[in-house]
């Protein structure tokens, strides 16, 4: 099987990504590299931290520059559909 | 005579590569489902999925997300995979 879901990926690098996260984050960006740790390099980045407030659900986000994600908080993958 | 792990791994094999292009429901730590057909897979359980659908536990909870294009979901996270 040639065509590994990390082979897959690649046919995202410098497409926009979105990236869940452990913890109730998402990071959206331009992917400009990634490792078989799933590290991953994000440019024109958005950080997003989705919080509950007295029951009503709240986002902040964070833009950077350029960003590396640490693999082991990365769930999922995949392009973003409301930019 | 196989082992026991022998046998496992040549079962769980077989049962990855027979999945390959069927839907699949694919369950993670954090407890959300992503159901969707299942692209390709490889031995760290890292899962590429198609015409995926989002929910939180199971799918009579409702729908959180349809997603237009493939999905990547990282093996360390995954807790199952069910062929549906």
């Amino acid at each position: 099987m040639s065509e590994t879901p990390l082979n897959l990926l690649k046919l995202n690098l410098d497409e926009r990504v979105y990236v869940k996260l452990r913890g109730a984050r998402s990071m959206a960006g331009t992917l400009q590299a990634f490792d078989s740790h799933c590290n991953i390099v994000l440019s024109d980045a958005v950080e997003t931290r989705y919080e509950l407030v007295d029951g009503e659900l709240r986002s902040t986000e964070r833009p950077s520059e350029m960003v590396f994600v640490r693999g082991d908080s990365v769930t999922l993958v995949t392009t973003p559909e409301d930019e | 005579m196989a082992t026991v792990t022998d046998s496992a791994d040549s079962v769980s094999s077989q049962f990855l590569g027979h999945i390959i292009g069927k839907p699949v429901h694919v369950k993670l730590h954090s407890g959300m489902l992503y159901s969707g057909t299942l692209e390709s897979i490889d031995g760290f359980m890292n899962v590429a999925l198609s015409s995926t659908t989002e929910h939180y536990e199971n799918k009579e909870n409702g729908l959180l997300h349809r997603y237009q294009s493939d999905v990547f979901l990282r093996g360390t996270q995954v807790l199952y995979i069910s062929e549906v």
